[in-house]
């Protein structure tokens, strides 16, 4: 009875089978081809950006044979990487990180540290990751660089309190190449009393390129703190990107704001982390959002006015792009 | 709750009575009676574990497991009706196989069954039955991003079911004993293929994250194997744990097999 029982736990055991997926080896080819089975599998951008990932495959396998240097590995696997055009896709070893990073070292960078910071002064305020200031023109200016850092409800609350009298507030995300979306959408609904629908988001749903959810839409809820009511203005450049886009899409669906400078870098999908057999680790886009009207922003979006910086202004500290938002804020009602 | 019923417990020795022996009921004390035993064990181990929402790559290391059980008889069908309380908290702490990168797992496994007791020859007894098994952890990945762990959430009916086997080496008694239990019907979380926590948690979507699991989707085993042999006034029992625990839904896989190598004190005793 007992040996009945075991062959019967063990015919099942066989029967049901190990859950397991198979890994490929430690060496070059294996691990192009963990690289290549990644990307394949779960980025979520491949149909939209038209890459025909498996002519991408032809086109670079021909160059990893065995007993290839893993610095020479890097490199075909980092160019590999690159034809997906994406900030969010990375390859990371000890010795580099492969990037693609021409969403913005392509463009005009309108943006100066040192421009800022004549407009920031000395005694500026800090809280969280923003520093503001009030201009002499009663207008507030508000630097915000990462999303990574953090702006608790109380933090908000009194930089808007310390505001509370102003015409209108200036909001630099320029040069914030992001950080986390719980940051973008507390910072958003500091600027409508109303629920907001700014996007959608789905995720892939299996290993086929087109193999999505039906996208969700995203709200952004009123803050329960201090809400501002006057008119604003977003300064954004090619380096807003990722959680910075997201927060740029929110903010141009809020009342009384505007978009100024020059188009943001996009970055649209929430990358995962994956890893090859010799521990490199990889970052991919893997969940899209859209905006309200379910169209894709992973290039990203537009201002609603073109401001560039100039270089005149720039060599005599005036920052064309602030200038322009002040000058805006000052004609609104 | 656990102080005011053993008020009423009458500590036995070892050669008075014995949960796993064949006898017919009564007990040596008295047919109202309920025999009880209690283990409680500490153990350390082996543990292997893919996820592929975390990683294609299989992670190896040790896994600490502590367990704490009572099985007792009830006044049901005669006696011939036991119960089982089975609590089992594992900590596992693995490496990737370039060991670059580790995980960290934490798992919590309450059982609670219900077993016919059928003794088949003088020395050697089955019981099986049926038990509800709840399941609690999560899985941490050190370097993922957005994607840095796997919350394990399962619930099941399981089929389990025990060997008994009742020895004597140099005129002291051996009691060995092997049990395994078996998932069939269940609720497991999972998210979808790539779907992020910040969407399920942070937007609200969790459809579709619960879903039901079969022995083909969830296709998982418990065993143990422990020998209990009094060493003067204690008995001690040496457990192998051999826990495989598998799932692949929304099409997500995971695994995780540990054997684990334990050792504790066993408490007999019976009450009112």
């Amino acid at each position: 009875m007992k040996k009945n029982i075991l062959f019967i736990l063990s015919l099942f055991v066989l029967l049901t089978g190990c859950v397991r997926e198979d890994e490929f080896d430690n060496s070059p080819r294996g691990n192009f081809e963990a690289l290549w089975r990644i990307i394949d599998e779960h980025y979520c951008f491949l149909d939209y950006k038209q890459v025909n990932w498996n002519a991408v495959r032809a086109q670079y396998e021909t160059y990893v044979t065995p007993g290839l240097s893993n610095d020479k590995l890097f490199q075909i696997l980092g160019n590999m990487l690159a034809e997906l055009k994406d900030g969010h896709v990375n390859l990371y070893a000890y010795h580099n990180t492969a990037r693609y990073w021409n969403w913005f070292e392509d463009y005009p960078r309108n943006y100066s540290e040192e421009l800022v910071e004549n407009y920031l002064g000395h005694e500026y305020r800090i809280g969280g990751g923003l520093r503001y200031c009030i201009l002499e023109d009663n207008i507030g200016y508000v630097s915000y660089t990462s999303f990574s850092a953090g702006i608790g409800n109380s933090v908000l609350s009194e930089m808007f309190r310390y505001l509370d009298i102003c015409n209108g507030i200036i909001i630099d995300v320029r040069n914030n190449g992001g950080g986390e979306l719980t940051n973008a959408s507390r910072f958003a609904g500091r600027f409508t009393n109303d629920k907001v629908l700014v996007g959608y988001m789905c995720h892939k749903t299996g290993k086929g390129h087109s193999d999505f959810s039906t996208p969700e839409p995203i709200y952004v809820e009123p803050s329960d703190g201090v809400r501002w009511q006057k008119p604003v203005v977003v300064l954004a450049n090619r380096h807003s990107y990722s959680a910075t886009n997201d927060f740029v899409n929110s903010m141009r669906y809020m009342p009384k704001v505007t978009i100024m400078g020059d188009q943001t870098g996009g970055g649209s999908g929430m990358p995962f982390t994956s890893e090859l057999p010799n521990g490199w680790g990889v970052r991919f886009s893997a969940c899209p959002t859209y905006d309200a009207e379910m169209n894709q922003i992973e290039f990203g979006i537009e201002p609603d006015i073109a401001v560039a910086l100039s270089a005149e202004d720039q060599a005599q500290g005036i920052d064309t792009i602030i200038e322009a938002a002040r000058v805006y804020l000052n004609k609104k009602p | 709750m656990a102080a005011c019923l053993l008020v009423h417990a009458q500590q036995v020795p070892d050669s008075e009575t014995n949960a796993f022996s064949s006898e017919a009921q009564p007990s040596a004390i008295g047919p109202q009676h309920k025999e009880y035993v209690r283990a409680t064990m500490f153990g350390l181990g082996f543990t292997s574990l893919q996820d592929t929402y975390l990683s294609p790559e299989i992670y190896k290391g040790w896994e600490f497991r502590f367990s704490r059980e009572t099985l007792h008889q009830t006044k049901l069908m005669g006696g011939k009706i036991w119960q089982q309380t089975y609590f089992q908290g594992n900590f596992g702490y693995t490496d990737n196989r370039a060991e670059n990168n580790k995980t960290a797992t934490a798992l919590a496994n309450w059982n609670y069954g219900w077993y016919y007791r059928q003794p088949l020859t003088h020395n050697f007894t089955l019981l099986a039955g049926g038990a509800v098994d709840l399941n609690g952890g999560f899985t941490y990945n050190m370097r993922n991003g957005n994607n840095p762990a796997s919350l394990r959430a399962y619930t099941s009916v399981d089929a389990s079911a025990m060997a008994l086997w009742n020895l004597q080496v140099k005129g002291r008694p051996l009691n060995l004993r092997y049990q395994a239990s078996l998932p069939l019907l269940g609720l497991m979380f999972m998210p979808h293929y790539g779907q992020s926590y910040y969407e399920i948690f942070s937007l609200g979507e969790r459809g579709g994250t619960v879903k039901p699991v079969t022995p083909f989707s969830n296709p998982s085993l418990r065993q143990m194997l422990s020998a209990d042999y009094p060493i003067g006034k204690i008995t001690l029992r040496l457990a192998y744990v051999w826990d495989i625990q598998q799932a692949k839904v929304n099409q997500i896989k995971s695994h995780t097999y540990s054997h684990i190598f334990m050792i504790g004190l066993v408490k007999r005793f019976q009450k009112l």
